[in-house]
Parts: structure tokens; sequence; C-alpha cells
């Protein structure tokens, strides 16, 4: 029976109606559970940049922060005060205005549940206060300029909603009232759920798409399927050789795969011998064939780091003598030898490089078992180090268990990823200052590989409180020359940003000619300026296709 | 019935036994459920967060034995905990959404295969020599030779990429609502017919092959020469005498099967994008999600102790002398 109607009723493939665009972003599961709060971490993008929204955007492509919630914005009273302006005529989808109460009121939770508090505003912040309807007043416990990102890019909540709340921790807002271009839950199952468009938007005339629709696919695999045969209209998949798979099919496939992702690293522990030596670390740099890692570990997509090890996300920081002062990312395996020659590293009569103890130079390599990439490029790592002298072994483990080694800095040499900010400032804190030095044993955030470096202390603390540009400009070029000075961490390359769009159906994504905005729906909260720009094709005749 | 109750008592020492261990497996897994979600979003997510993460899902630090009690405390009032990875969903939820589909597609294929491979050994082992015993057996052998995750993702391919006869994932088409209606019957039959099928390709080989030889088997003892010299008819000797007696492993093989229903044909819902518990599962272990894991080995772990007290019943219906200690 089940044979016969399985081969009976041909289906028509599940097509979504004109005007709903479907997409696929990081969340992967294998059933949808119904919970749109904002407030907390969780990988439901649209519910923190699509259906609620932030005060301003950081456009990470351009580099510009776009009034959103807020027109404007104004450091008062040497950086101690920050003010929003809030804007009018902004409605939440129950028909209540937004107003400054609301703002505060958001802040106010973060406050008094610190589970909500994820980008730990509370630790800067003294009071926030609205000021009238239109401004929001936001005092500091010390000047931290730095700050703006995490206050500016907080989804905002409705005050009359959200006060009447049990246990905002645990509340799964299931019916939410925000004021994003899409707030109404059109369709909500286990397999899949849609996300309507809100009829009050604040841009009139916007969006000019009807819904969002998102299938639940438990893996890659699946999604790419889905991409490929024309299904998913946006999506943010690691596709392997994308241009004879997905590009070749169709002339309306495209992608985008900029590498502003997070720049992969190599951290060497420097709390053991021999990796305290800036010119040790400099020489295992200088043994990597970086060339070959973007061509074995990433097929290309990405291109080797340069020593600021600034991805293209900062690319406006960019100083272009810290990179050219930075040689040590170049493959060079005489350099290298020559560097730990002078390091006292002698050779022994075997080849292999002999540490303080005499004995020889063995190291591990600490990788997530199944992150192919990762393995890959540890494997690259390996060889290079073997021309020097030293012997790498490659450790594959669990998740769990490399993370966790990572955080209490046990390990000797590790691949991982690095911090993703708006400026160096905050990729640089979590690679060399020391405020974010933990003592070994103790789990860590960020800075595995406990290294403080003095010369920048001074530096982080002035961008703290910072708020001309031009100086920020000169600050954030001497933290690059620094870390180019002084290699805190090895870089390797910087991940892709995954993103693929079909435009049979939509189009206005950016793309690699039109780079207005990121493409990949997981960069949060600039899917917000794509989402409210993108818009459905139409045939002459006017209809969709 | 006394050798029922005996049979009880050991099953329940096997439940306790298996609720411990269930309790205490996932912790002493490296890692934490925070720093699995956290190491997710690799560096989008500031490191501050990391210690708010561990707040809001109030990872208990409490001493094991403390745990432990709240763990049975809870188990006893059929409260299986707060997912992590879908916090704040109660895990009760989390697994009633793929109850339903896993017990369909793994049930049914179980049963069918069951079925299918039960009825072409008896025939394999009657007609020994016959078509069907020189065809099936290396044919089966052969496909079921195939690792099961690439046999399913070439069919997939074939007939949902390439063909397009088939839907390429999920239960029932996105959108439609789940009602008694024939359309939504049809819909849900066409998602669940690769799935099914494909299982039933993979494991129809093991019933076959196992009932044709417990046949070949009993067809040599002397009771049923008595029988054909008696003159019975065929079909009675095949079913009633040969067959009923060489199930007995099969129905024992089927039991073991029917436990592990629940734990879901983990590879066939990965493969189909299939919602059920066994997707669930593999999604769980890698974000460190304690609780639905214990949840889900709770659930595995009765329904295989259910399943084979089942199975205790069945043989001593269907063979007298299991039965014979008490007489």
């Amino acid at each position: 029976m089940l044979v016969v109607l399985a081969l009976g009723c041909r289906p028509e493939r599940a097509k979504a109606p004109a005007g709903v665009l479907t997409l696929t972003a990081v969340e992967q599961q294998a059933t949808w559970l119904r919970n749109f709060n904002p407030l907390m971490p969780g990988p439901r993008f649209p519910s923190q940049s699509g259906i609620y929204e932030p005060l301003a955007i950081y456009n990470s492509v351009t580099g510009e922060w776009v009034p959103w919630l807020a027109t404007a914005w104004e450091w008062r009273d040497d950086a101690n005060t920050l003010a929003f302006t809030i804007r009018q005529n902004v409605r939440f989808s129950d028909g209540q205005p937004l107003t400054a109460e609301d703002v505060a009121f958001t802040f106010e939770l973060l406050r008094r549940y610190p589970a909500l508090d994820q980008k730990a505003v509370w630790k800067f912040l003294d009071s926030v206060k609205a000021e009238g309807p239109g401004e929001v007043v936001l005092r500091f416990k010390r000047p931290f300029v730095p700050g703006f990102m995490a206050l500016a890019h907080q989804p905002i909540v409705p005050k009359h909603v959200w006060k009447d709340v049990e246990n905002p921790v645990t509340f799964t807002d299931p019916n939410p009232i925000a004021t994003g271009p899409f707030t109404q839950v059109r369709l909500f199952q286990n397999q899949v759920y849609e996300l309507g468009r809100n009829p009050d938007y604040w841009q009139p005339g916007k969006p000019a798409i009807d819904a969002l629709r998102l299938p639940a696919f438990p893996g890659n695999d699946q999604a790419n399927l889905a991409l490929i045969d024309g299904e998913l209209d946006w999506a943010a998949n690691y596709v392997p050789a994308i241009d004879r798979v997905y590009v070749s099919r169709d002339a309306n496939h495209h992608y985008w795969f900029p590498p502003m992702g997070t720049t992969v690293m190599l951290y060497a522990n420097t709390t053991r011998a021999p990796f305290a030596d800036a010119n040790v670390r400099k020489a295992l740099s200088m043994s990597i064939d970086r060339a070959l890692m973007v061509d074995v570990a990433m097929s290309h997509y990405t291109v080797p780091a340069d020593a600021t090890a600034l991805s293209a996300l900062y690319e406006r920081w960019r100083d272009p003598t810290a990179v050219k002062e930075g040689d040590w990312v170049r493959f060079d395996v005489a350099g290298a030898n020559a560097l730990l020659d002078a390091a006292r590293l002698p050779r022994g009569p075997d080849g292999l490089r002999r540490g303080g103890d005499g004995k020889p130079l063995t190291f591990t390599i600490a990788v997530v078992n199944g992150w192919s990439d990762w393995v890959r490029a540890a494997q690259v790592i390996a060889r290079g180090m073997k021309k020097i002298g030293i012997t790498a072994s490659v450790h594959l483990l669990d998740q769990g268990t490399w993370f966790q080694q990572l955080q209490r800095g046990d390990f000797e040499l590790a691949v991982g990823w690095s911090i993703e900010g708006a400026a160096p400032y905050e990729f640089y804190r979590w690679l060399m200052s020391a405020d974010t030095v933990l003592p070994v044993g103790t789990a860590a955030p960020g800075n595995w590989h406990r290294y403080a470096s003095a010369a920048a202390a001074p530096v982080f603390t002035e961008l703290e409180h910072t708020v001309d540009p031009a100086r920020e400009k000169e600050l954030e070029a001497q933290l690059q020359h620094l870390f180019v000075a002084e290699a805190p961490v090895i870089p390797l390359f910087p991940n892709p940003a995954w993103g693929e769009f079909n435009t049979t159906r939509f189009k206005g994504f950016p793309d690699a000619q039109h780079p207005w905005a990121a493409l990949s729906p997981n960069k949060l909260p600039d899917v917000l300026l794509v989402l409210t720009a993108l818009e459905p094709v139409t045939l002459p005749d006017g209809g969709a296709p | 019935m006394k050798y029922l109750l005996k049979r009880l008592g050991f099953y329940a020492v096997a439940a306790v036994f298996a609720v411990t261990l269930n309790f205490l497996l996932p912790r002493l897994m490296p890692g934490d459920a925070a720093g699995a979600l956290f190491a997710r979003f690799q560096g989008k997510l500031s490191p501050e967060a990391l210690e708010a993460l561990r707040r809001a899902i109030g990872i208990s630090d409490g001493p094991l034995w403390k745990q432990y009690l709240d763990y049975l405390w809870g188990l006893a009032h059929g409260d299986l905990g707060t997912s992590i990875m879908q916090f704040p969903a109660p895990v009760l939820q989390v697994v009633w959404t793929g109850l339903g589909w896993t017990v369909l597609v793994a049930g049914l294929a179980l049963v069918l295969g069951f079925v299918i491979g039960t009825a072409l050994g008896i025939l394999a082992g009657w007609r020994r020599g016959g078509l069907i015993d020189t065809v099936l057996p290396p044919l089966l052998a052969f496909v079921g030779a195939f690792p099961y995750f690439w046999l399913a993702m070439g069919l997939l391919f074939l007939f949902g990429f390439e063909l397009k006869l088939v839907p390429l994932r999920h239960a029932y088409a996105d959108g439609s609502t789940p009602a008694f209606t024939f359309s939504f019957i049809a819909d849900v039959a066409r998602h669940a017919a690769l799935p099914i099928i494909t299982v039933i390709i993979a494991t129809l080989g093991g019933w076959m092959m196992g009932m044709r030889s417990a046949m070949v088997a009993v067809l040599g003892t002397e009771y049923l020469a008595l029988g054909r010299a008696k003159g019975l008819s065929s079909l009675r000797l095949a079913w009633r005498y040969a067959a009923r007696n060489a199930l007995l492993p099969n129905v024992t093989s089927l039991g073991m099967s029917l436990g592990f229903v629940l734990g879901g044909s983990l590879l066939t819902e990965v493969v189909f994008s299939y919602p059920g518990l066994g997707f669930l599962m593999v999604q769980a272990v890698r974000s460190q999600d304690f609780p639905v894991m214990q949840g889900l080995f709770v659930m595995i772990t009765f329904a295989v102790l259910t399943a084979n007290a089942l199975v205790d019943v069945v043989t001593t219906v269907i063979d007298p002398r299991t039965r014979s200690r008490e007489s």
C-alpha cells in the first residue's frame, strides 16, 4: 500500500507561495519548538534580528553604523554618559508606540536577570533612564566606549508586555509583540515555521516580501540538497565545490564567501616552555605553508591570514605598515630554523631539536574530531613543524574535551576560533590583554593561551574612553603593531562567511559586485539590512515566477 | 506463573541498574552544556556570554548524591527535566515531538521486515533449492552488506532528487495541517515510504536467513518425519509443525529490536531529515544536553525491558517447554 501511495501519486514539490522566502541559517534542528524569546541566546536568528530589532546596526561590510530604532546617539560628559535619541512613529505590532521607556525597561531587565545580560553590559553601566519619550540616557561606572556595540545591538522588547512576564529567562514568547519587519507567526510546526510581514512596519513599503519560511534541517547535507534543488532562496551553508555543484546548475544560483568570519588561530600555550618566547612562536608560524593549508583545508574558499590576524570584518582598520612588518606569516623554513637556533633550541644528531631539558621537542595539536577543515589544517602544521625539527602529533578530541582543555589552559598547541567584534579592540583584548588572563586550571572564556602584553595595556585603557574617530584609528593601528611584534597567537586563515542565494524568485541580495552589506543570514544584526531590502521578482506579465 | 514472576523480578533489578547508569554516564563526559552551546557560535558570542549562559541554564553544581536524589524524585513524577538546547522546553515536550514519527517509521519497518523476512525464510527453508532459496539469500546478503547510510543516501538521491518520485525530507509536506483526511495520510505515507523501504531492504536478509536456517534444522527432526509418515498435508506440516518451532529464535531477536525502535532508526532519520527520536539523540549528545539524553535513554531502557518481558510471555505461549519447569 505504501509503495502504491508513494509511487502512485507523484508529489508536487513543496514550493513556497509567491512572496514567501525560504531560507536556512545557523540553527539546525530536527524539529522546531516554539520559542521567540529575543533576550536568551540561541541560534534562532529572527528572534533577535527580524522579529525584534536593535537601536542601531553595525554594517560589517561598509563599517558604518546604521541608525535603526535610535535615530542618533551622542557621548557626553567625557564618555561617562551615552544618550540615544529614539525614533518617532515606531509602533509595536499591537499598535502601541515605541518609547524611551521600552528601551530603559529592556536594559533594566538585563540588570535584574544577569542570565539575560549576554554581553555583560552591567559590568560598565551604572544606570539607564528614559528622559522624556524620545531620549534614553545611559550612565557608565567608568568610560567604556567599546561597549557601544553591545548596547546598540540589544534587541528592544515592549515594556507593556514584558512587565507582566513572570520569568523572562524561561519565557518562550510564543506570540511576539515587536517592532521588526516580520512579527506575525503565520505557521509553526515541528518541521517548519513561517513569519509573516509586519503590516505596520515603521519603514514604509517594507518589507517587500510576504513571509519568511524556515524548514528544519538536521544537517548540512540535507540543507544543501534543498539549496541545489532550488527550494531554498537563501542559505548560509558550507557547500563543497560550489561552482560545479551549485552555480553551474542554474544561472540564478549565486554565492559570496567573503573572508570575514572568525580568524582561525593556532594557540600556543605561553605558560609552557618554549612557547613563552615570541621568537619560537614566530618560527612555528614561519614553518606553516598557509597557501597549502588554504588549498587542502579550505578548498581555496579563503586566503591566508596576515600578521595582524584581522579578518575582512576589520578591513577599514587594517594598517598596511603593520601588515608589511609581519614577515613571520610567510612560509620560510630557513628563517624559522635560524630563529630557533638563536632561541637555543639546538638540533640533535637525529635532526630533532632539543628543549632546555635536553629532550627532543614533541607537542600535540588539539583539534575537534570531525571538524575536518581544522583537522586538515593541523596536519599541514604538523608537516611544517617536522621540517624545523619539531615533532607534532594531531590530537583529535571530542568537542567538549577540546573546549575544556582550551579554557583551562591544559594544552600545548590547539586550533581554535577568535572573537568577532566591531573594532580590533575587542578582538585583541581576548588575545593579549592582561585583564583577560586567568590562571591555568580556571576555565577562561577567552585568552586560552594566557598572554598579557604589557605594552598594549595603556593602549587598551585609552581606547576605552576615546570617542574621537581619528585618535581611535591611531590606537587601533598601535594594537596591530604590538600584535605583529609580539605574536601572541599564530593566525592561520579567516573563515569565510558562507552565503548562497537564488535570484529566481527574489532579488536585491548583496554580493561581491554589490558589497553593500553582509550576505550571510548568520551575521546578526546585519541580516535586518538585507531582510528589509529584498524584493520579489515579478515577471513582465506581473505574475510571480 | 512462578517463572513469569521470577522474570519480572529480574527486570526490576535491571531497570534500577540502568537508571543509575543513565544518571552517571553523561556526568562522566568532559565539558558542559553551556560550553557546547557557546562553541556552536564560534566567536560570534562575546566571551562574557559564557557565564550568563551557565547561569541561565542553571547547571547544577550540587554534590552528586543530591543530584541523583533529585533525578530519581523527578523520574518518579514523570519529570525528566528541562532541555538545554531547546531551553526552556521540558524534556518530555522535546521527546514527544519525535516519538510518534519514530514509532511509525521504525516500528512499521521492523514489523514489515520481520513478517516478510520470516515468511520468505519459511518458504526458502521448505523448498530448499527452489527459486526463492537460490536467488534471494545471496541477493539480500549483497544488498545488506552495503553500509546503510550509503544505501539510504543513494536511494534518496535517485528517487528523491533525480527522479523526484518521493519527497526529500520530513514526515509530511511543509505547511499542510495534520488531520485524519485521506490526503494527509497519503502525504505521510509518501514521506515514510522510502525510509521504511530502505530499512526493510537492509534488514530483510537477516530475518530471512535466520528463519531459513532454523527451518532447515527443524525439518531434519524426527517428529516432522513422523508427521509426514502420518500423511499430514504439506501446508500443515510447513506452518504448524516446522515454522512454529523455528520461529522461536526470530521472536527473541524481534523482542530485542522492538526495544530499540524508540532509539529511532538513527541513520534513517538523519538521512531523510525525519523528525524522530534518533536524530534528537544525536543532537542531544552533540550539544551535551544531559536532560534530553537521559530522558531518551530512560525511555529506551524501559522499552527494551518491556519488549523483552513481552517476548518472554509470547515464548511461553508458543513453546510449552518453557512452562514445563512449573508443571
